[in-house]
């Protein structure tokens, strides 16, 4: 499971780099940063991104997530801060 | 009600439809028939609902009702539990229900009243009661004095011409199309059925010169390619109303009817339809020019104040009136040159992107600049990040072509929206959701 959740957010960063002429968007991997401390998304690129992504989950797991609510606004940290992190809160919410 | 002498027009076609053919002097005949039968019952001041959709029938009780000074409900709803609904909020005392060109009158033993009610009762006016067509809450019950709505029709030119009855028996645009082909002494078309191959077969047939409308359904008959399919030659003018009209489809809309005049026109339920004239035809700048409609604009919203407007609603506040009798339409114009205005939204519509405003129009209108899309409609959904996020449903031109679709739509709004106002969902429809009276809806989805 962990790496397909890693393909769907893979991909749909990499269509947010072509989108924003952004390399390192481009080339992805878990250490690539997203929102927030240096993070290449700004919130609207990344309400975009999140929508690409439960769009994605859902057509791959048959699961609706929520990847934007008030848990997530209220972690510690963000889940969004960079792709690795996104994953496991990915993986955490198809878990619960 | 001097003008409604129909005599003067005596043998010309006042309705067609699928039932008939039916002249000014069948008209006068039924209205006297309704008087000395089916109505005769029926005291001044009485309201009576009309359980009909547009017929020869409809409109002659309809006529006979003003006449006798009764305050009017038209419903087309055909739900049994909406009926009820409508029959209640009106204080409606007897319903009369047209089936197969009979009339069939129910006593509802009403016991309320209502103030307004009395008033016109005491004018020894007729009345008539609209329901708002909101997409939020209960519809508002509201009451025009009818003997002032229909006076403001008075003194027409006469007119030989076929019209079409586009919009609904019990909305303030049929009824004002009815109005003024009745003034007019001009030639009613009821279509069967209120959909585009239905109202294109009649252009076609009757070799109709206006077409009252509105934006959704003008590009339903794009989609449809029924300027290639039908003969609409005859066509001279359409209108439209009831919602913005996005530039772009109205370009489309001029490409495609190249000699057909195009006109905004503008009206409420609750102050009646103004008087407006468009800049051009391939303008949606307009200008209200009407002797019994003033207009102001407030932060943006424009509020109107007529001579014909509702005496109040039956079953709400006047919350959406100012004191001194300014309606807030929640309409919100840009004003242009030497008073143009143009309608860009219903101010409940507006997106809220992170505190930055979104007009679904102007969204709408980029993408329809888009070869692959057919119809767009831009809407809110609630977003922990920003609060609010740009949403739309498209009808693709080939509806194969999905693939990387959110990609392709971006990418082309990219240099001409501002960033926060392109869309960041993308749904892929067969159809985007319009009401029965072809008006987008865009809450509460």
């Amino acid at each position: 499971m962990k790496e397909h959740i890693f393909e769907i957010i893979s991909s749909a960063v990499r269509d947010m780099g072509e989108e924003l002429e952004n390399e390192t968007l481009q080339h992805v991997s878990e250490e690539t940063k997203l929102f927030g401390n240096g993070g290449a998304l700004d919130s609207l690129a990344l309400v975009s991104l999140i929508a690409d992504v439960e769009e994605k989950i859902y057509d791959t797991f048959e699961r609706a997530i929520v990847l934007a609510d008030e848990r997530a606004m209220s972690q510690r940290t963000s889940p969004f801060r960079d792709v690795g992190s996104l994953c496991n809160y990915v993986e955490k919410l198809l878990n619960d | 009600m001097e003008w409604m002498d129909f005599s003067a027009f005596s043998n010309k076609n006042c309705v067609i439809s699928n039932e008939g053919t039916y002249t000014y002097t069948h008209l006068s005949h039924t209205i006297q028939m309704l008087q000395d039968s089916v109505i005769s019952g029926i005291v001044p001041g009485e309201v009576i609902a009309i359980l009909s959709d547009y017929s020869f029938e409809s409109v002659a009780l309809f006529l006979a009702l003003m006449k006798n000074h009764n305050i009017i409900v038209p419903i087309t709803a055909t739900l049994e539990s909406e009926i009820e609904d409508k029959l209640s909020e009106s204080y409606t005392n007897k319903a009369i229900r047209i089936r197969d060109g009979k009339y069939f009158v129910q006593e509802l033993h009403q016991e309320k009243n209502h103030p307004i009610i009395e008033t016109l009762r005491l004018r020894g006016h007729s009345g008539l009661v609209l329901f708002s067509s909101g997409s939020t809450g209960k519809p508002k019950a509201m009451i025009h004095d009818l003997d002032t709505l229909a006076q403001s029709y008075s003194g027409k030119k006469p007119k030989s011409m076929n019209l079409l009855l586009f919009l609904m028996f019990d909305h303030i645009g049929g009824l004002n199309t009815l109005l003024n082909i009745l003034s007019m002494g001009a030639t009613m078309i009821i279509p069967a059925s209120r959909n585009v191959e239905e109202i294109c077969h009649l252009i076609e047939k009757y070799a109709i010169a206006v077409l009252p409308s509105s934006p959704t359904f003008l590009n339903l008959m794009m989609i449809a390619d029924a300027q290639n399919r039908f003969n609409l030659s005859s066509l001279r003018m359409i209108t439209y109303g009831t919602e913005a009209m996005s530039d772009t489809l109205l370009e489309r809309l001029k490409t495609a009817f190249p000699r057909v005049k195009f006109l905004q026109t503008f009206g409420t339920s609750e102050t009646g339809i103004a008087t407006t004239s468009s800049l051009s035809s391939n303008s949606t700048f307009m200008k209200i020019d009407d002797p019994d409609l003033d207009y102001r604009i407030e932060s943006g919203e424009l509020w109107l104040r007529s001579h014909t407007q509702i005496l109040g609603y039956l079953n709400a506040s006047m919350e959406s009136f100012t004191e001194d009798g300014w309606f807030k339409t929640g309409d919100l114009v840009e004003e242009g040159e030497n008073g143009y205005l143009r309608i860009i939204g219903r101010s409940k519509e507006v997106i809220n992107v992170g505190g930055e405003k979104v007009l679904p129009i102007e969204v709408e209108s980029v993408l329809m600049q888009m070869s692959q899309i057919d119809d767009a409609l831009v809407y809110a959904i609630p977003n922990a990040i920003t609060g609010q996020s740009v949403a739309v449903e498209v009808v693709l031109h080939d509806p194969s072509d999905t693939e990387g679709i959110k990609k392709t739509i971006r990418q082309f709004c990219k240099n001409k929206l501002d960033p926060y106002k392109i869309p960041t969902h993308v749904k892929v429809v067969d159809h985007t959701n319009f009401s029965e009276r072809f008006k987008k809806m865009r809450i509460n989805r």
